[in-house]
């Protein structure tokens, strides 16, 4: 066995293959300066059978993760993408920071698994050298070989054993951009075939050998808390075994899905009123609105702030709202659970491995070492599944009973009980001076900060820093205005709140996006013209890269994906009567820059339920960095124009403490009928060296160009989502 | 409690369960065909649809009663080993994100195909108009299943 200290820990398979360890993060790099021992948390193995196997940390919801980091291993290695198993890493002391959110995992995974996938093929290639008796740089690989002088090959597996005892070189060649096979090519999805012969295996498909299935109980409105049961009705349901009180709520447990649901329905439980139980969330946007009536904490300011709107010939203010929102991943969130012996086995398909064997290590009083978790493929995540409620449930389920049990939570309890995306008001003001340039900008934001159930204290509802991480899209815009100032009022609400697609950016950009609209369109500008000169097309004066709130904004990438999303869509010729474009861009905190067009038409036949509009074009430009696969960017694309077309057609709404949209019939998902004509997505060059975001960024402009074009198109301009559909027809 | 004796996939199945119980939860939790996926419970949604007699329903919908004596083909037995027109352009066209729905939608898409053999944009639209899928991955079932028309058009099997 050797070891690169810094990076790289080389070993021998049982078997003869070759395991190369690695480190996922540059976490390494301050560890080794610290002197702390190296310790890989991934891991390559090449089997003496020249099977691939990667064990991967990072969970698949439908974003691709597994077949992009597959695909940059294989690049460096040099094995066909088809050679290449993924392994669902569970965590462990190896495993200490798994987890899948932000839009990062094919950043973070990008320098890794190319040093690793590289060594590894350099360590390969260097035993064949040594077998042949000739200079490693006389040999080559092909796919899944090393080729030698005078017709030699070798196939890796045979190779793997005598590439394990060598030492891995300081700095592996990783090959020229030029030479690449694999990324920046179209592959199919890994996981594909699995999908469409229905082996995929999700959360709910876990199935073990005894297993009972359970459904709880649960508050039917916030703040009620449980003041006694009667389960007579339940038990008396065939294949109901047992109803029992656990945090939360009821436990039904039974011996299959459709008897625990009809055991819960035939449930009696007496549910005390507590706080909350009145909740409306009209009354709460009222609030929101009264909110940003006054500004709150500052959490940026340029210049003079908001003070310089006084000096301003001219001043346009317009208030904005957003509403809650649920997840709604077609697959309800669920968990499977084990315990017995001092042991837990927890079958999830979480996007926090790490949390759910933490927690329910602590919820059990067993060491961490006690729990295993099991990530399957989840059908959606959106960042429901980095709550680890269910997981837990599971537990507090399994503990209970001698069995194996797999929690499922219905679509209603998916809908109503999850946490949601915060409603919020947004009230912005620009100042113009006599030429018609933007000299102010004030950007008030009112919600509630909470993140995955953890109450902020009381200070952290003070802090601006706090407050400004809860402000993406405010307080990191990336507009050169000469003087700006962005604030934050909380506005506490006992809904649920936790991370959603793009977390607390949809909000802001629409609100933002859109009253840029309004000033160009106030001002005479043309909108595309008015966000150049904003990012400093004509002026050198403004600084390319500007670094807001910790984010960091390239103004030049900024101003192309704009530039490019107006050439495709051809922003300068005229329309004819009766279409409209609106127009608008974002760059999301991972660095990933986006621009919508769309354009719209009214809608010739109108059935009940639908817009009166049709959305005849929808033109995306993405720069985010180096391109592993282009279709899996259209892919995604694509996703992020039907997720926001979702937020602008619906909501989750709030009456006596309790959702109203309790099942798909009322919770509003876009749907084939509501499809764009066309679109398209453009890919723009940069000279970037890393692959950054895509999954969330791809959301925030789409809705406030919808708003911008149907704004030309009817005159009457949607401030608020979901869209008033009678105020557009 | 009555057994309820119904064909899935070409096997005659017995099955002792309350003949209340939606067909979804017979193929999931008796016969373990997880492949049929549950989203909504109240047929709003598709992911659960199988094929009757050749023929799309939603198998939350259909209690086990009702199936007794019936022939029900679920993703798993659409083909063999993945070969149907549709499963193969499903692929090809990289339409699943993460992939849920997609038994429901590929299963109605199969119907369709096997009634018309060259749908319009339009008749695949609203053919699978009431599937859900919140990865918005609408556009490449339209192109995936005009893709399976073209194959199956040029020889292959409905």
């Amino acid at each position: 066995m050797s070891t690169r200290r810094d990076f790289l820990k080389v070993s021998l398979l049982a078997g003869g293959g070759l395991l190369v360890g690695f480190r996922w993060t540059e976490a390494a790099e301050g560890a080794a300066a610290a002197g702390v021992p190296f310790r890989p948390n991934a891991w390559v193995r090449i089997e003496a059978d020249g099977r691939v196997v990667l064990v991967v940390g990072k969970t698949e919801m439908g974003q691709g993760v597994r077949t992009a980091l597959a695909k940059i291993l294989a690049e460096e290695l040099d094995v066909d993408l088809d050679r290449v198993e993924i392994e669902q890493a569970s965590p462990g002391p190896e495993y200490t920071d798994l987890g899948t959110g932000g839009s990062s995992s094919s950043m973070d995974g990008w320098d890794p698994l190319r040093a690793a996938g590289a060594s590894a093929r350099a360590l390969l290639v260097a035993a064949a050298a040594a077998r042949w008796g000739v200079d490693a740089s006389g040999c080559r690989t092909e796919p899944g070989r090393v080729l030698g002088p005078e017709g030699r090959a070798a196939a890796y597996g045979e190779l793997a054993a005598e590439a394990a005892a060598r030492t891995p070189p300081e700095t592996p060649p990783l090959k020229p951009a030029a030479e690449r096979r694999l990324i920046g090519r179209r592959v199919q999805r890994l996981d594909g075939p699995a999908i469409v012969t229905g082996r995929a295996r999700y959360g709910l498909d876990v199935r073990l050998p005894g297993m009972r299935f359970a459904v709880v109980a649960r508050p039917p409105r916030f703040g009620d808390r449980l003041a006694g049961f009667d389960s007579t009705g339940a038990l008396a349901v065939d294949g109901v075994e047992d109803c029992f009180a656990i945090p939360g709520g009821i436990a039904v447990v039974a011996r299959s899905t459709w008897a625990a649901l009809a055991g819960r329905r035939a449930l009696v439980a007496d549910w005390r009123a507590g706080a909350g139980g009145d909740f409306a969330s009209e009354a709460h946007a009222r609030a929101l609105r009264e909110a940003v009536a006054e500004a709150g904490v500052t959490t940026r300011r340029d210049g003079a702030g908001r003070a310089a709107l006084a000096g301003a010939a001219r001043r346009l203010h317009a208030v904005y709202e957003y509403p809650f929102a649920a997840h709604g991943a077609i697959e309800p969130v669920a968990a499977t659970a084990r315990v017995e012996s001092g042991r837990c086995e927890i079958w999830s398909p979480t996007q926090t491995p790490n949390a759910v064997q933490a927690f329910a290590a602590r919820t059990l009083a067993l060491p961490p070492d006690a729990v295993t978790v099991h990530v399957t493929l989840a059908g959606g995540g959106f960042g429901r599944r980095l709550g680890w409620d269910f997981d837990l449930e599971a537990v507090e389920v399994a503990r209970r009973i001698d069995a194996p049990v797999q929690l499922v939570w219905s679509r209603e309890d998916d809908l109503v009980h999850g946490y949601f995306q915060a409603a919020s008001a947004h009230r912005l003001e620009a100042g113009l001076d006599a030429s018609g340039r933007v000299v102010a900008w004030d950007h008030r934001k009112a919600s509630t900060p909470h993140n995955a159930r953890r109450r902020p204290s009381r200070e952290q509802l003070a802090d601006p820093q706090f407050l400004a991480g809860s402000s993406w899209g405010v307080n990191d815009q990336p507009y050169a205005f000469p003087a700006v100032e962005t604030s934050y009022r909380v506005v506490e609400a006992p809904v649920p709140i936790g991370p959603w697609r793009s977390v607390f950016a949809p909000s802001s950009v629409f609100a933002r996006e859109s009253f840029l609209d309004e000033v160009a369109l106030a001002s005479g500008r043309d909108p595309l013209a008015l966000r150049l000169e904003l990012l400093g097309a004509d002026d050198a004066g403004v600084p390319r890269i500007a670094e807001p709130g910790g984010a960091r904004v390239d103004r030049l990438r900024l101003r192309r994906v704009l530039e490019t999303a107006a050439e495709r869509s051809e922003w300068s010729r005229p329309l004819p009567a009766g279409r409209a474009r609106g127009l608008a861009a974002d760059v999301f905190h991972t660095e990933t820059y986006v621009a919508h067009v769309v354009e719209v038409a009214p809608r010739a036949r109108r059935r009940p339920g639908e817009p009166p509009f049709t959305i005849e074009r929808v033109v995306v430009a993405i720069d985010c960095g180096v391109v592993i696969d282009p279709d899996g960017v259209a892919q995604q694309a694509e996703s992020g124009v039907y997720w926001s077309l979702s937020n602008v057609l619906g909501e989750t709404s709030f009456a006596r403490g309790r959702a109203r949209e309790e099942n798909f019939d009322a919770f509003r998902i876009a749907t084939f009928a509501d499809r764009p004509r066309a679109i398209e997505t453009h890919l723009v060059p940069n000279d970037d060296e890393r692959p950054h975001g895509l999954g969330e960024p791809v959301v925030n402009s789409f809705a406030p160009a919808l708003a911008n074009a149907l704004a030309r198109l009817t005159g009457q301009r949607p401030r608020r989502l979901p869209f008033d559909l009678a105020a557009l027809g | 409690m009555a057994e309820v004796t119904l064909t899935v996939n070409g096997v005659r199945r017995a099955v002792g369960a309350d003949p209340g119980t939606p067909l979804l939860w017979v193929l999931r939790d008796e016969l373990g065909l997880t492949g049929t996926k549950y989203g909504c419970g109240e047929g709003y949604c598709g992911s659960c649809t199988v094929l009757e007699e050749g023929a799309p329903v939603r198998s939350c919908q259909v209690p086990l009663a009702q199936a007794a004596g019936k022939r029900y083909t679920t993703i798993e037995g659409l083909s063999n080993d993945g070969s149907h027109p549709a499963q193969r352009a499903w692929l090809e066209q990289n339409v699943s994100q993460c992939g849920f729905c997609q038994p429901g939608m590929i299963l109605e898409a199969a119907a369709l195909l096997a009634r018309r053999a060259n749908p319009t944009e339009e008749e695949i639209a609203s053919a699978l108009g009431d599937h859900l899928c919140r990865c918005g991955s609408y556009p490449r079932i339209l192109s995936a299943v005009r893709l399976a028309a073209r194959r199956a058009a040029a020889g292959g099997r409905p």
